[in-house]
């Protein structure tokens, strides 16, 4: 067992990316709420990238959405001394203990993309979802004319997603002529897409618009869509812009989606982060700019080849 | 072992054998604590951080929860018996406990907490031995019964009220006393009341008895199916205590909270060498096997290991102790 247990060490060992650290170099900690989420892949991705080019280290720990495991995580990297902190907080609420560990270190500790509550929260960049859910509101009804609205919005937890839906429906009521007929929360995955717009499809066969919280949910949409044979009958709304979503409005199958990167998040919170050791105080949240990618130019977005 | 390991010299003419039984039985008898010994050491020569005061407290801070799973988990594999719904009961009684403390005050908010956890164990007690039923398909039934019944009764959100939980409960969370967490004192105060009751009582020796031979045990007396079912109250009691402690730490009821903690607490109950068959184990090596765990993940952040490879990792851990405890049996 001892034997084992050496060898595999032995293979963590090998895992390690990099050797301790220099002196001079910035070492920060990524603590992300999911190794498996697409979106958190390419905001580790962004990461990664910008922090090479400034010559930092990252040391990543991995939550798998678990609330208690991204604490203790944070409270890993804090032992760690690291220069910063850049999470994506799970849960607004409980992850109060690992700002509070980081701010008793005197660690900055930034959020990305999703915020917490705490006060010891150093920044936050995030999106405007309001605002997001109103463009993406303005252009279905320029786009569809009239007609019967289905919503399929995110996790009924998350504020990220109730704030694009309020935003959506408060666009909605300049357009009387779009009618909301359905309206569900759901996980953000591809099969509840497909299992929300069958149902759409099945009660409101002449369906116009179908609003997804997300590119997965959407996508899933899109199948139930295809399967009834509409595709082009019907308007879907994405969000997130990952390059399936973006193929899939480039073939037709989904009409837009915000492309809100991951990778550029990423980018921006190191920045962000590189602009705090520098001493830039931002008051306020700083957003990150969203972009709506249509058939005209999806492909723009597509992430390049890699050699 | 069940308090029957001692070796008998009657059997072993040459005694230079029976020596170098005794030291091979040794090391595999601490075999855990020389595994977590060993992750320690490695950790220490590798990251200069590990050995430090504020990791010290990390890990203590990060086994605490589990290793109160991980006791009542220990009850129901001696006695025979397996509980797969315990991570739900820790996510279910957090919520409870959240929600009831919210409307009136913390006392009935910590007691509705652990007895809910309690009535989910009675229950699975009651469907193990009246139903019959394989203690792997009642508690993974009860284990998504009750997921599913902590998101409808919060509507999938947080319970974290309208100013937040009551100061008194989240200190709890936070605070020391002699410079320990709280958190920490819980499953210390629990491990001395529960490794009493099990190893140190008529109780705990019929629970033994139980898991060991359970026909046996019914013959010369004992109400099996009664023992068997408090164990699985016991179980379902301390998982929802580990519920509301989980609670106190994140400031919040969380109905997504305590996934996968029974594969955990399993696993540290198996790392500490208890049996699978049941009838045997021992309290404080559950805690070691708990340690294990966290002191795993503890070190492999540290080493900054991907997290890709950290599962492979502790997959490792867990199949290699299972193979030790194999080799012990055949060698033994």
């Amino acid at each position: 067992m001892r034997k084992l247990l050496t060898a595999m060490l032995g293979l963590a060992m090998l895992a390690i990316a990099t050797p301790p650290a220099q002196a001079e170099k910035k070492v920060i900690g990524l603590a992300l709420a999911s190794d498996t989420n697409p979106f958190y892949i390419l905001m580790r991705k962004g990461v990664m990238m910008r922090a090479k080019e400034l010559g930092w280290q990252v040391r990543v720990v991995n939550a798998g959405e678990d609330v208690a495991k991204q604490v203790n995580g944070v409270m890993d990297l804090v032992a760690q001394k690291v220069d910063g902190i850049l999470i994506s907080p799970i849960d607004a609420v409980a992850t109060g203990a690992a700002f509070e560990a980081a701010y008793k270190a005197k660690i900055p500790i930034i959020s990305i993309a999703r915020g917490a509550k705490s006060k010891y929260q150093t920044l936050f960049v995030a999106m405007d979802s309001v605002a997001i859910g109103r463009d993406i509101a303005a252009w279905a009804a320029k786009a569809a004319g009239k007609g019967k609205v289905a919503m399929i919005a995110g996790p009924a937890g998350a504020n990220v997603f109730q704030d694009l839906a309020k935003g959506f429906k408060r666009e909605l009521t300049k357009h009387p002529s779009l009618k909301i007929v359905y309206e569900h929360t759901a996980p953000l995955t591809r099969e509840k897409g497909l299992k929300h717009a069958e149902d759409v499809l099945v009660a409101h066969p002449d369906i116009r618009v179908i609003y997804a919280a997300n590119d997965e949910l959407a996508m899933g949409a899109a199948q139930a869509v295809a399967a009834a044979g509409k595709t082009g009958k019907v308007i879907i709304t994405g969000l997130n812009g990952v390059p399936p979503a973006l193929k899939a409005i480039m073939a037709g199958r989904m009409s837009m989606t915000v492309v809100v990167s991951p990778v550029a998040w990423g980018r921006l919170g190191v920045d962000i982060m590189d602009g705090y050791f520098k001493g830039k105080r931002p008051k306020q949240k700083v957003f990150i700019k969203p972009i709506i990618a249509t058939k005209a130019n999806a492909a723009k977005y597509l992430p390049p080849k890699k050699k | 072992m069940s308090g029957h390991d001692d070796i008998d010299p009657g059997t072993q003419p040459a005694s230079a054998i029976a020596g170098r039984r005794l030291g091979l039985r040794l090391v595999f008898e601490q075999m855990p604590l020389l595994a977590l010994v060993t992750v320690c050491l490695v950790t220490a020569l590798i990251s200069d951080r590990f050995l430090s005061g504020v990791n010290f407290t990390n890990i203590l801070l990060q086994a605490s929860v589990m290793c109160i799973v991980a006791i009542g988990m220990t009850y129901v594999i001696i006695v025979g018996g397996f509980d797969l719904s315990v991570g739900s009961v820790v996510a279910m009684s957090g919520c409870v406990a959240a929600w009831v403390m919210v409307e009136t005050n913390v006392v009935f908010g910590v007691v509705a907490g652990v007895g809910v956890g309690a009535a989910i164990g009675f229950g699975n007690g009651m469907v193990v031995t009246r139903l019959k039923v394989s203690p792997f398909i009642a508690t993974l039934g009860t284990m998504v019964i009750v997921r599913g019944a902590a998101l409808l009764i919060t509507d999938g959100r947080p319970i974290v009220g309208e100013d937040g939980l009551p100061d008194v409960f989240l200190a709890f969370g936070r605070e020391r006393l002699l410079g320990v967490h709280y958190l920490v004192w819980l499953p210390l105060i629990l491990f001395g009341v529960f490794g009493w009751l099990l190893h140190g009582t008529a109780y705990g020796n019929r629970i033994f008895a139980t898991g060991g031979n359970r026909e046996a045990a019914f013959l010369s007396g004992i109400e099996v199916d009664r023992v068997t079912t408090s164990a699985y109250t016991w179980c379902g009691a301390l998982a929802g205590a580990a519920g509301v402690a989980l609670a106190s730490r994140l400031q919040s009821g969380q109905p997504t909270a305590g996934e996968f903690y029974e594969l955990t607490a399993i696993a540290a109950v198996v790392l500490g060498g208890a049996s699978l068959q049941g009838g045997e184990g021992k309290l404080y090596k559950t805690v070691i096997g708990v340690f294990i765990m966290v002191v795993l993940a503890n070190s492999l952040n540290l080493l900054n290991v991907h997290s890709y490879w950290q599962r492979v990792a502790v997959g490792l851990v867990i199949i290699a102790a299972a193979a030790a405890d194999r080799f012990k049996a055949r060698r033994l």
